[in-house]
């Protein structure tokens, strides 16, 4: 592993101490090709978000967590619905419950609350005259208000969102990177380290739209034919760690791999499964019970496919290997 | 490469990239000319077309005609490695880190460039690389040409089709009113709901399908899918015909379920809009009278129900003059199918032309 094949944080960047308090304290196993590892370096480089668009399970949302890990940077993950509103990954304001706290104070009954958030609504009494506790922060302001290194933001499946939603989120992830909280007379929460923004998309609502595209770092995550074995033994690797699981014998990942490969490269899937598919299946074929002869039986191209449920979620495609 | 090279390479490269329609911007040219600054693509070749992959290119599509552009401006620039970079000129400036772990604390001057994996050279002089082919609903090489209007933009447009009504279920916040209410009460009881808006839009859409049409197939389907699934009009009725309006409509796309026109026009008030799709035979360069007789029938009896009518004609306006749409769009507002013309015919739908027909 050469230098060039990490990935890296400009020095004035890094968190002081090597590693943020709050970065991931559990490796994430991951095998990131070089051009991938470029991209990232790149969008970390020049602040811009990287978006990343590939197959579902092939690691679109790891590599955040992933690239946290390996930076020593807290991570925000923000998962993207249909109903979901670019300033909430900034902040939430609850004008109810401050309404609701003026009432209780001027009755005389002051509500104690319990809540110890980090962020925002930090008094365990609220005080109504000071809106800025009724305010949440969502994973994007909590990345801004970070004050000694960047934090890696996971927005995710991006296309899920509303039409306008990218676009709303491009004048945040600029510079001068700062936002207001419209509820509260506070001055712009100003972002000392601009978050390192990686987005997902699956392309369901067709392209992105265009100037948001043009601010991005993009790139296609493919699917590892040829790095499965290297993504099995990381996978093992870590969870060796963990649970104490041995990793399945070699024998068996390369017969599982290589039929697994032959089914998906034939191309006549509606859906091909993705690596996280794979991944449950060779631990069925490991562990779920004990079998006699799997290598056997996945070497011979006749024989019938072990736990097809594992790998085929339509119909077509069931029935097309698992019956055969 | 050096970087006095690396960056007129880059130039040239961003010129072809604009001419060939890529949304490009001198902001992304001046990104370019940093990283560049900074050592990464001061590799060689490979690692200059790795750089643009990444920040110049934002599809599959645009990558694999990427790898064509810079094989011209490569080429053009008389830069064309006969034989791939000896190692030793690149290891030169790029010293790798020994230590694996913790990077050291002392900044690197700049990060170290990089270098893509070696592929097998010897079968031609450029190092080619085949486009990646991933499973996307992407059109062929032919198809890209002609993009009158996209999907995106679609969903956009049918956002102005809208007649909002409060009847949705009562649970917005009324936040003026509940303070308003607490003022005059002294106290706070409850917050003030008020009815969600709804759009009681009511739209009609009838799509000439096959024959002349089958080019455009791909637009009539995403139109109708656009109007239906990712639109917030209310209510979405589609009929297909084949050529000749009034003859015969069908309910799907096949032309295999007949449909009465008076079933198509049941749910029709002077308030629903109806769009006709449909190149009147401007594809074909037809002038049948016939054709232009049946479709004034059409016209005319949608007339007594609304007046919101338009037309979208796939075909250019140039392509207009000397068949039955020219006299057909004396009729009815018709609008040739690009962003504009579908955005003034949803104006029409709504009631609001930009251009008033006298």
């Amino acid at each position: 592993m050469t230098d060039m094949s990490k990935l890296t944080l400009p020095a004035d960047r890094r968190p002081p101490r090597g590693r943020h308090p709050k970065a991931p304290k559990t490796p994430e196993p991951y095998v990131a090709t070089d051009e991938l590892t470029t991209a990232v370096n790149l969008a970390i480089y020049l602040r811009r978000p990287l978006l990343l668009e590939g197959d579902a399970g092939c690691g679109k949302s790891r590599l955040a967590r992933y690239a946290a890990y390996e930076l020593g940077l807290p991570l925000y993950e923000w998962s993207v619905r249909s109903t979901s509103r670019a300033k909430d990954g900034l902040y939430t304001y609850d004008s109810i419950l401050r309404l609701h706290d003026v009432q209780l104070q001027r009755h005389g009954s002051q509500e104690t609350g319990g809540d110890d958030r980090e962020f925002g609504r930090k008094a365990t009494k609220r005080d109504p005259e000071s809106p800025m506790e009724y305010v949440t922060f969502g994973a994007l302001g909590k990345a801004f208000k970070e004050e000694d290194c960047p934090a890696v933001v996971l927005i995710d499946e991006i296309d899920k969102a509303d039409i306008d939603f990218p676009n709303d989120l491009l004048t945040v992830l600029d510079d001068p990177w700062k936002f207001e909280i419209h509820e509260a007379d506070e001055p712009p929460v100003q972002a000392k380290h601009p978050p390192i923004v990686i987005i997902t998309s699956n392309k369901e609502k067709g392209n992105l739209p265009a100037p948001f595209l043009r601010r991005c770092i993009y790139y296609y995550i493919e699917f590892p034919s040829d790095r499965l074995k290297e993504i099995v033994d990381a996978h093992y690797a870590a969870r060796a760690k963990e649970e104490k699981i041995a990793a399945p014998p070699g024998d068996l990942v390369e017969a599982a791999s290589e039929r697994f490969l032959r089914i998906r490269d034939k191309g006549d899937l509606y859906k091909k499964p993705g690596t996280s598919e794979f991944l449950d299946w060779l631990e069925a074929l490991r562990g779920f019970r004990e079998l006699k002869d799997v290598v056997q039986l996945l070497r011979d191209p006749d024989a019938k496919l072990i736990y097809p449920e594992l790998l085929f979620k339509l119909r077509a495609d069931w029935q097309r290997y698992a019956r055969a | 490469m050096n970087e006095a090279e690396a960056k007129p390479l880059l130039l040239d490269l961003f010129r072809r990239l604009r001419r060939a329609g890529a949304v490009l911007g001198i902001g992304e040219l001046l990104a370019a000319y940093r990283v560049v600054d900074e050592g990464w693509g001061g590799g060689d070749t490979e690692a200059l077309r790795q750089l643009g992959r990444l920040l110049w290119c934002k599809s599959v599509q645009e990558a694999a005609d990427f790898e064509e552009i810079f094989d011209a401006a490569a080429a053009a620039r008389a830069h064309v490695p006969t034989e791939p970079p000896s190692p030793e000129v690149e290891k030169e400036p790029v010293e790798p880190q020994p230590t694996p772990e913790q990077p050291p604390s002392e900044p690197p001057p700049s990060i170290p460039a990089t270098e893509p994996p070696r592929r097998e050279t010897g079968l031609a002089a450029l190092p080619l690389r085949a486009p990646p082919q991933p499973q996307l609903p992407e059109a062929g090489e032919d198809l890209r040409a002609y993009w009158p209007v996209s999907r995106r933009s679609m969903v956009y447009t049918w956002r102005y089709l809208r007649r909002p009504v409060k009847d949705g279920p009562r649970n917005v916040l009324d936040l003026a009113a509940t303070v308003e209410r607490a003022a005059r009460r002294g106290l706070f009881l409850e917050a003030v709901y008020e009815r969600r808006e709804t759009n009681h839009a009511h739209l009609v859409l009838l799509v000439d399908q096959g024959g002349s049409m089958v080019p455009f197939h791909r637009f009539t389907r995403d139109l109708v899918e656009t109007a239906c699934v990712e639109s917030p009009i209310g209510q979405v009725d589609v009929a297909y015909f084949h050529n000749v309006p009034p003859d015969r409509l069908y309910r799907d796309a096949y032309l295999t379920e007949p449909l009465p026109l008076e079933h198509a026009l049941a749910g029709c008030t002077p308030d629903s809009s109806i769009l006709l799709v449909g190149d009147a035979g401007a594809a074909r360069g037809y002038r049948n009278l016939q054709r232009v007789r049946s479709s004034t029938q059409l016209l005319v009896r949608l007339k007594r129900l609304t007046t919101l009518i338009a037309w979208l004609n796939p075909m250019p306006r140039h392509r207009w003059p000397g068949t039955s749409a020219e006299l057909i769009a004396h009729l009815v507002p018709m609008f040739q199918m690009d962003a504009d013309g579908f955005s003034n015919a949803v104006d029409v739908l709504r009631g609001q032309p930009l251009h008033p027909r006298g």
